[in-house]
């Protein structure tokens, strides 16, 4: 299994460390999405897969209660560990893509695995969720970002499982657009610039919303102390 | 600033996390139970589903219900819809995580054991 921690860092080319966030922010992710991948392994063979997929077009309940069982673990997982703490969407979502996925199986060529294919239906509704999560909240007044005080305080002391707890809590307290902004921004990498041409919004107003939300998420922070 | 404010978020939530299956990570035999009756239920909407005969070709097992239909004698179409859709096992499966049903080869007690 792949152990991904900061010493994520190690691999960035030499000269940008520290220079380029988003970069850094996007190896990071996609690291830690190749070890959720990695790490809930692969039983099935690719013939086997094939099987199952050319079953479950022939309308073979008993393969497609297979197919159902293995996937819906698959993205289930992965949709929870995409959106903690926000979980009362995860059924949904896992639900929505395990349609997309069986609606989608005739184009499922079998050159990579069954379980990529969905995680990657998976990924897409994800990001579904968070774009129309952010589109639909109102953009703050223009101006609003500089004015705040954004003071770095956020305390760092704390052990790393204590620290991944009062991170999800303080969340879980957000309006849900801030908080999947952050998770968005900072959890999965992507550059205000991808936020702002995924969600219609302009650049502008998605780092206004991003410092809306860390503000949010600090003055919370602190609250809990 | 604001590139210190940004390092500040990603450490604080770049913290690895433990992996899903380590949380528990499966979905829930309720959800797997619905969207196994949904998936099928599309199935039927495009035409018959493959005839219990053909699944047992491919070396599935069904279940004793579905067994007593595929030796009854009437007539193949009548062998291929989703039995489960009238079978108690089925209500009970998409309601209770676990459910009280017991016999081998229902996709649902399956998904119980999952």
């Amino acid at each position: 299994m792949i152990v991904i921690d900061r010493s994520t860092r190690a691999f960035l080319p030499a000269g940008e460390l520290g220079r380029n966030d988003d970069y850094e922010g996007k190896v990071h992710s996609e690291l830690m999405e190749l070890r959720v991948q990695v790490s809930m392994g692969s039983e099935a063979s690719p013939a086997d897969e094939q099987r199952l997929v050319a079953e479950v077009l022939a309308k073979d309940r008993k393969a497609t209660a297979d197919f159902v069982g293995r996937c819906s673990d698959w993205v289930y997982s992965f949709v929870r560990y995409r959106l903690t703490p926000r979980t009362e969407m995860v059924e949904d979502l896992t639900q929505e893509t395990l349609l997309a996925a069986w609606q989608s199986l005739p184009n499922f060529r079998g050159d990579g695995n069954l379980r990529s294919w969905v995680l990657g239906i998976a990924r897409h509704k994800v990001e579904e969720h968070y774009r129309r999560s952010i589109r639909e909240m109102e953009s703050p007044e223009p101006g609003s970002a500089a004015e705040l005080a954004e003071t770095p305080m956020l305390e760092q002391q704390l052990d790393s499982a204590m620290r991944q707890e009062r991170v999800e809590a303080t969340l879980a307290l957000l309006p849900e657009a801030y908080g999947l902004a952050l998770l968005w921004r900072y959890r999965d990498g992507k550059s205000a610039r991808e936020m702002a041409e995924l969600t219609g919004k302009t650049e502008k107003a998605i780092e206004r919303l991003l410092a809306r939300a860390r503000e949010n998420f600090r003055r919370r922070w602190n609250d809990a102390r | 600033m604001p590139a210190d404010f940004d390092f500040e978020f990603r450490s604080l939530f770049s913290q690895p996390k433990e992996r899903p299956e380590e949380a528990g990570g499966g979905a829930p035999s309720t959800l797997k139970a619905r969207l196994y009756s949904a998936l099928v239920r599309s199935q039927q909407e495009s035409g018959p589903l493959a005839s219990l005969d053909a699944t047992v070709a491919s070396g599935h097992e069904i279940c004793v219900f579905e067994k007593l239909v595929q030796i009854a004698p009437v007539a193949e179409r009548l062998k291929s819809p989703f039995f489960c859709g009238v079978c108690h096992a089925r209500v009970l499966a998409e309601k209770l995580d676990n459910p009280p049903i017991f016999w081998p080869h229902c996709p649902y007690v399956e998904f119980k054991k999952s």
